[in-house]
């Protein structure tokens, strides 16, 4: 084919989109929205598993002793435990110890835990804890349920990176299924929305391409347009969707980083830095968004446009 | 040039519906230069006949040649090249009406894939050869039904083709303009092109001494060569002649003609198809029309 022909074709192509406005909005719209719900459980869904693996890798167990604990009887439960199978490293934090760790968390902030610092305060709320790394993550609840067995009374509270794991990996899975089931849905409207619209284009242009097949265009020359069209609809659809995701993560990602969502610090650290993510974003959006286009038209064009 | 071999067309009825005998066992040839008159009245099969030579519907049995190629077994795909070499005008004119009259010819170019230069050097050439080089910028709302037509000719002429098929060309326009167009497919004739003019007009055709194929109820019932006259007089006919229906009549009063008639070179007469052209001239057919 001729370059000038090329050029001819695609002229015709956004010709007709333009003609079409209210249809080739629509059809943009539907589809952004479909790319958009894709793109947003995706997002989630990486970010989620992000957290599970990082968790996973955290596999440190505290355990909280109660404060009637004396210090002595606390070092030796934690030589106890050290002794024990699937313990890799296991340590002490007294109380003093946990408000100190607090302070460097908060860092500027610190100031308030003023009052609660020293060895033996009193007003120190902070409990000592125990913390356990495992060597075998497999069997961290048959080891958390043996250092709980052998604590008895003394351990008041376990924090087990276990429980959230499990929490995270349901929820990963129902975004995965609730995602995948509306990206099919709004995939097959957009298909339906996208042909129609081509339809239309047909319907509009039904003179032209009867004059084009009586002078001996070919079938690929006249069907071009339209593949244009709708791949030109699935394009700007893309861009539009990740220009709408990207925004709304980066929204998420400024509100993350207020001080007032700290307590969501563990989770946020383990997001996707927006830089990481518009790219693939963009490729993956432009490249399903003229799929459907194309997949749209050709659904269209074999019925209506017998040539 | 143009070959029918037994062609039979059959449209199948729509569900329930009866199966419709378009075409039945049509034979005749026209060769390479020859103006041709295809004439019948609606629903004689006429509009089946240019389908099939346009391979826009395919022959139920027989085969169709046109330009050496056979359409009833012609791969899809080949289809576009074969309207390439027809030029083809319609009643309707089928203009593109948000298109100059150089813009329309130029889309027949266009979308068969050539390149600008040639666009560019060949539709003043053929928008000249109709006579409107002054029209060029002109929508088809502000022309004439005489000069829209001749935007579809010198369209049908942008791909020089050996054929030109004309169906009812001068059925929109007005009788004086008529003749225009008619001379005009006379003078694209006179320099080799094959002209095929479908009409239900019959008096065009004896305006015009051409050989005439009259066909009806999906039957070639006449193929009458055109009559040896002094050149001069062959165009330009004072008066209409003889009432159609008369016409329409006639040529079933001689139905042993049919079948001999086909496929003999031009200019050559049997008596079979003698008959009804003294039978025309009694009636005051084109003999007194070139007086």
């Amino acid at each position: 084919m001729r370059f000038s022909s090329f050029k001819y074709l695609v002229k015709q192509g956004w010709h007709n989109m333009i003609a079409n406005k209210l249809m080739s909005l629509a059809s943009i719209g539907v589809l952004a929205s479909c790319l958009f719900i894709t793109g947003a459980a995706v997002l989630l869904s990486v970010n989620v598993s992000s957290f599970v693996s990082y968790l996973s890798q955290q596999n440190e167990i505290e355990f909280y002793l109660s404060d009637t604990t004396a210090a002595d009887a606390a070092t030796a439960f934690g030589q106890q435990v050290s002794g024990m199978d699937n313990v890799a490293e296991c340590s002490y934090i007294s109380k003093a110890q946990a408000v100190e760790e607090m302070k460097e968390w908060m860092g500027a902030d610190s100031d308030v835990l003023a009052a609660y610092e020293g060895d033996d305060n009193p007003e120190n709320p902070l409990p000592a804890s125990i913390r356990v790394t495992v060597t075998d993550l497999e069997q961290l609840s048959a080891t958390v349920s043996a250092i709980q067995a052998a604590g008895g009374d003394m351990i008041y509270k376990t924090q087990s990176p276990s429980d959230l794991s499990s929490i995270l990996v349901s929820l990963q899975t129902a975004v995965n299924y609730i995602g995948w089931g509306l990206v099919a849905i709004l995939g097959i409207v957009a298909i339906v929305v996208i042909s129609n619209t081509i339809r239309l284009t047909v319907f509009n242009r039904r003179k032209e391409i009867n004059i084009m097949k009586f002078v001996g265009a070919t079938n690929a020359f006249i069907r071009m347009p339209f593949f244009v069209e709708g791949i030109t609809v699935g394009t700007i659809a893309g861009v539009l969707a990740t220009g709408l995701v990207c925004g709304c993560y980066f929204g998420i990602l400024q509100y993350l980083a207020q001080p007032s969502a700290k307590w969501l610090w563990e989770f946020t650290r383990n997001m996707y830095p927006m830089t990481d993510i518009w790219a693939p974003l963009l490729i993956a959006f432009v490249a399903f968004g003229s799929f459907i286009g194309g997949v749209g038209t050709s659904t269209s064009i074999r019925k209506h446009l017998k040539v | 040039m143009i070959r029918f071999e037994g062609v039979t067309k059959v449209y199948e009825g729509q569900s329930g519906s009866k199966d419709v005998l378009a075409l039945h066992d049509v034979n005749l040839e026209i060769q390479k230069g020859e103006f041709v008159f295809v004439i019948g009245h609606s629903g004689a099969g006429k509009s089946t006949f240019l389908k099939l030579m346009l391979r826009e519907e395919v022959a139920t049995e027989g085969e169709v040649y046109v330009n050496d190629r056979e359409l009833t077994t012609m791969r899809e795909r080949d289809v576009p090249y074969l309207r390439r070499s027809l030029g083809v005008v319609f009643q309707d004119f089928r203009l593109i009406p948000t298109m100059t009259a150089y813009e329309n010819v130029a889309f027949a170019m266009r979308v068969t894939n050539i390149s600008d230069r040639d666009i560019k050097r060949r539709v003043p050439y053929v928008l000249n050869l109709v006579g409107l080089s002054g029209k060029a910028h002109s929508f088809p709302n502000e022309l004439s039904g005489g000069e829209q037509q001749r935007i579809a000719l010198a369209r049908a002429l942008v791909h020089s083709p050996a054929i030109i098929i004309a169906d009812e060309p001068t059925g929109n326009i007005d009788p004086e303009l008529s003749v225009e167009i008619m001379e005009l497919l006379q003078a694209i004739n006179s320099v080799g092109t094959t002209v095929v003019v479908v009409t239900h007009e019959h008096e065009l055709a004896q305006r015009f001494n051409k050989r005439t194929i009259t066909i009806d109820h999906g039957e070639l019932i006449s193929d009458v060569p055109p009559k040896p006259m002094h050149p001069v007089r062959q165009a330009a006919p004072q008066r209409p002649v003889m009432p159609q229906t008369q016409t329409q009549a006639m040529p079933r009063q001689q139905p042993q003609q049919r079948g001999r008639a086909i496929r003999q070179p031009q200019g050559m007469t049997q008596p079979q198809t003698r008959a009804p052209q003294q039978r025309r001239s009694d009636n005051g057919g084109y003999m007194e029309g070139g007086k």
